[in-house]
């Protein structure tokens, strides 16, 4: 896996990123990965069998109910919406991520820890 | 139906998984085609992208019941924290195995004993009918027994048992045996409601002499003896004095009383002769009454119909009828063993009560050195919730270990005391662990667990924070913390002291009963029932026939190498139970009523040397003393006294079997056992009495197994079909009576020391804990010119003030609560000073040598290692 250059999503930031494209209103599994791939510009891979679990979890945590409804392809598929507990998560988590990563940004590009 | 539904529930979102999945397939399949796959290889390809039913499963796992995972995780935390610390586990274990088996133990014992219902149908309309004697519960006699039946309208049946068995003849390789049997009224199955499993009860019709010859037989005695064959009603059970029809067989386990060790084998119909078919007689109350109420009536109001019944019966024959009393059955089994098993829980509920304390204490004084651990746990967002059910759990998954280990020790507690305790407990032989005892158990455990698991928790509630703080500055620690602690190791201490107090009580009353002279030396007399002899019951030329064969017997006897002395006796055997009395006088002059007998004995000449029972005057028997010599008699120096207080017995004429000369006067025996008195007995020869049993009295210089063998052939020969039933060491009938003395010394005796190193354990790690809190203050008391033996004195004097506050409390508890166990001793005050005394020593004895460990090391603390610490 060393040549793709293809991501795997790192580890416990699966949820958040479900629970963000879950807020643009009701999506089935399916459309999820494709969204993420899409729209991290295929950078970020989301594997089914981490995919369907994280659902499974987040709806039993709450954050996530799910319906069949109709879909596209005429069969019924299990739509996912974001309930107002997931909408409180994602937004405490993405603040929460954002300070994270600013500041490891600030780590990696202070120049006097350059080794070079 | 309730529980079905998650179930389904859990179906039908599988089912729901399911489709999601295969959905999201034939989604990606789809992909595939629009990019040019051919469908069933597109198909194919989405397949194995998508990884089958591990994302399934995976799915699965997340919807599992989460408190699984959190119960789990919990206990992972609780074991590995135990076992980071093996010391406080393994002692806290071991506390838990010995208070809960204890515990488990006697409470199996009482559940059978006392607690648990009768095996009957309805059990609970049965009653027990019994005539007074004085305070206690005694017999009916058969023509009472008969007027009640006849006019009482409060039950439904009412039934009597009395004393049977038959002694069956040797048959091919089967050995003649003795089966344990009761005779009963055809109704008596009936009023228990339990019909035979095979065949039918007998009738009414049985109950008259020359129909008797029937027999009902125990589940146990059909597969014992018939091998369970299914043919077994008709067949006949030869019994010596002739056959038995078995008409009936009843189911397993079916008994009465429950649970007695020797289990009835042989139901056979109870015939009352004509001679008890009187009022007035004597020596006639031999039965049992049983009954079971009618609908809608409550056991007080048979109680008042059966009292104006008795009064009505009373106005023809006033001096002969005694109150009576009914009571529930439940009642009357167990009834003499309530108060004893009582005692016996009262006792392990202390002991468990130890056990619960110094948990708590070593719980205490492990989460305050675990302080820290918990303030940074507490600091990382842990919330008091969680290290409240953290220490929760932890001393639950201890104590339901304990309970575990606890269990198998009481299956081997059970199984000791079952066989231990005397043969007339009630129920003895059904003692076992069984569900409900197990239930207590868990109940026990669980609330052990919690009670231990909340001191600490109640504790740290308010305290986490401080404690990070206030990290290894331990010279100022809680004073609140400090009282908890001390207040727990004086409970242990306290509840100690009343074992050991209790325990002192019960060894000096068996102490005292073992040191009463019995008046016969027990040591190495073995005694043989021979019974009965051949021929009829009551015919008097077999039983002349049978005294010559018995002399004839003893003669080989005699000369058994190993065999020192051999004797036979008919009715007397002390210890034992065996009693006749019979009409005694003295001709010329008239005595009281309640002089007019004594106790006879039939004895062959040496006896009195068998037993080593001391001559006091006159003569013994010698062979001489034969039918048609001149009919002598043996007096014991109680009926000497009694009857020529002030004259020479030796020579006296009386009138007891006959007119006889008294030659002799013998030592006293305590017949009925050591805590019994004297009885009038009077001793006659066997040669001049005949017999139709009696008992075979040997001084041994071997062991039994070497001369069994040889006194068998010997009798054998003589009287080959004879049945060898009881064959025992005098000893054996004495430690039988003394039994319940014996359970209760080693019980308590047991518990108390179990007491005793529980609270020294808690004292040393109290003590141990304290010294490790101050090491740094001793270290600047020393550095400051401390002598070590001033610190060692603080140390003890610290332990002795919490000592002398627990032995306080302990003997003030004893003192008021050994009154109710006064009826249990035996020429001992429940408030003896000695006992008292011994009790004390011993506790303060086993807490000094306790606290001198953790003394000697704070004596050896070195101050500058000390002071480093800081």
């Amino acid at each position: 896996m060393t040549t793709s250059v293809k991501s795997d999503i790192p580890q416990g930031t699966l949820d958040l990123l479900i629970l963000r494209v879950a807020a643009l209103g009701p999506i089935h599994g399916y459309a999820i990965a494709q969204r993420l791939q899409q729209v991290s510009r295929d950078v970020l891979q989301v594997q089914q069998g981490s995919l369907y679990p994280a659902l499974h979890r987040l709806e039993r945590r709450g954050l996530l109910v799910a319906e069949w409804k109709p879909s596209d392809t005429g069969r019924d598929a299990k739509f996912y919406r974001l309930t107002p507990k997931g909408r409180a998560q994602l937004k405490t988590e993405t603040a929460s991520w954002s300070r994270l990563t600013e500041a490891i940004g600030l780590v990696l590009l202070d120049p006097s820890g350059d080794a070079s | 139906m309730t529980w079905r539904r998650p179930f389904r529930r859990r179906r039908g979102r599988d089912a729901e998984l399911q489709a999601e999945l295969r959905d999201h397939v034939e989604r990606l399949a789809a992909d595939y085609v629009r990019d040019g796959a051919a469908p069933d290889e597109a198909r194919r390809r989405a397949r194995l992208m998508f990884g089958g039913d591990d994302v399934a499963e995976a799915c699965r796992d997340e919807r599992r019941f989460q408190w699984i995972d959190a119960l789990g995780r919990d206990l992972r935390l609780a074991v590995r924290s135990l076992l980071r610390a093996p010391t406080f586990t393994a002692i806290a274990l071991v506390v838990l195995t010995l208070g809960i088996g204890a515990t488990t133990t006697i409470f199996s014992v009482v559940d059978a004993v006392v607690l648990r219902a009768l095996p009957f149908p309805n059990a609970d309309r049965l009653v027990a009918v019994s005539e007074m004697q004085g305070a206690t519960i005694g017999n009916v006699a058969p023509q009472n027994f008969l007027d009640w039946t006849a006019q009482q309208r409060v039950f439904e049946s009412l039934a009597a048992v009395g004393y049977g068995g038959i002694i069956l003849k040797g048959e091919g390789t089967a050995e003649p045996e003795t089966l344990v049997g009761q005779t009963v009224t055809a109704n008596f199955f009936e009023t228990l409601r339990t019909p035979p499993l095979l065949g039918r009860p007998f009738t009414a019709d049985n109950e008259r002499d020359g129909h008797a010859r029937v027999a009902v037989i125990s589940y146990r005695l059909w597969q014992r003896r018939f091998g369970g064959a299914p043919d077994v009603i008709g067949r006949q059970l030869p019994g010596q004095l002739g056959a038995f029809e078995i008409v009936g067989v009843m189911p397993p386990g079916f008994g009465y009383p429950v649970g007695a060790r020797d289990a009835t084998d042989v139901w056979t119909p109870l015939v009352i002769p004509a001679s008890d078919r009187v009022r007035g007689h004597s020596y006639g109350y031999y039965l049992q009454v049983i009954g079971r109420l009618r609908d809608g009536v409550t056991i007080d109001a048979a109680q008042a119909q059966m009292d104006q019944l008795a009064a009505r019966l009373k106005q023809d024959a006033p001096s002969w009828y005694r109150p009576l009393r009914v009571q529930s059955l439940h009642t009357f089994i167990t009834g003499p063993a309530r108060t004893w098993m009582l005692l016996l829980l009262g006792v392990v509920i202390c002991v468990l009560l130890v056990a619960c304390v110094n948990l708590a204490t070593l719980m205490l004084v492990r989460a305050t050195t675990r302080s820290h651990e918990l303030g940074i746990r507490s600091a990382l967002g842990a919330s008091r919730w969680d290290l409240g059910r953290a220490l929760l759990v932890e001393s639950l998954v201890l104590s339901l270990a304990g309970a575990a280990l606890g269990v198998l020790a009481a299956r081997i507690g059970v199984e000791i005391l079952r066989t231990t305790l005397p043969a007339d407990v009630p129920r003895v032989a059904a003692i076992a662990i069984n569900g409900r005892v197990l239930a207590m158990t868990v109940a026990v455990a669980i609330a052990t667990g919690l009670a231990v698991g909340l001191a600490p928790i109640w504790h740290f509630a308010r305290r986490i924070s401080p404690s990070l703080r206030n990290r290894a500055r331990g010279y100022t620690t809680n004073i609140e913390q400090q009282r908890l602690r001390s207040a727990f190791v004086v409970t242990e201490i306290a509840l100690a002291v009343m074992l050991l107090v209790g325990a002192g009580l019960f060894l000096a009353s068996f102490a005292r009963v073992s040191l009463i002279d019995l008046g016969v030396d027990t040591r190495d007399v073995l005694t043989v029932r021979v019974r009965p002899l051949v021929g009829a019951w009551n015919a008097e030329h077999a039983q002349r026939e049978n005294g010559e064969l018995l002399l004839s017997t003893l003669k080989d006897v005699q000369d058994i190498p190993g065999v020192e002395t051999a004797a036979f006796v008919a009715d007397g055997l002390p210890f034992r139970g065996d009693l006749r009395t019979a009409d005694f006088s003295i001709p010329g002059r008239t005595l009281p009523e309640r002089l007019a007998d004594i106790d006879r004995n039939q004895i062959s000449p040496d006896y009195f040397h068998a037993l080593r029972v001391p001559l006091r005057r006159g003569r013994l028997f010698t062979d001489a003393d034969r039918q048609g010599a001149e009919p002598v008699v043996i007096l014991n120096e109680e009926a000497a006294r009694i009857y020529f207080p002030n004259e020479d017995p030796i020579g006296q004429i009386v009138s007891f079997q006959g007119t006889r000369r008294v030659v002799g006067i013998v030592g006293n025996i305590r017949h009925d056992g050591p805590e019994t008195n004297w009885r009038r007995e009077g001793f006659v020869p066997i040669a001049q009495s005949p017999t139709i049993a009696a008992t075979l009295v040997l001084r041994t210089s071997r062991s039994i197994a070497d001369v069994l063998p040889p006194i068998k052939t010997a009798i054998r020969s003589r009287f080959p079909d004879l049945a060898l039933p009881d064959i025992e060491m005098l000893g054996d009938y004495v430690r039988q009576l003394t039994a319940q003395r014996r359970v209760n010394m080693l019980l308590l005796g047991l518990f108390g020391v179990l007491a005793l190193a529980i609270a020294a354990v808690g004292l040393y790690g109290v003590m141990a804990y304290l010294v490790t809190q101050r090491t740094p203050e001793i270290g600047i008391r020393m550095a400051l010119g401390a002598q070590a033996s001033a610190i060692l004195r603080s140390v003890l004097a610290r332990a002795l003030r919490q000592l002398a506050v627990g032995l306080a409390i302990g003997l003030a508890a004893s003192w008021l609560l050994s009154t109710l166990v006064k009826d249990f001793l035996f020429r001992i005050e429940p408030h003896d000073v000695r006992i008292y005394a011994a009790a004390a020593i011993v506790l303060l004895l086993a807490g000094l040598s306790a606290a001198l460990v953790p003394a000697r090391r704070a004596a050896r603390v070195d101050p500058l290692i000390a002071l480093r610490l800081e």
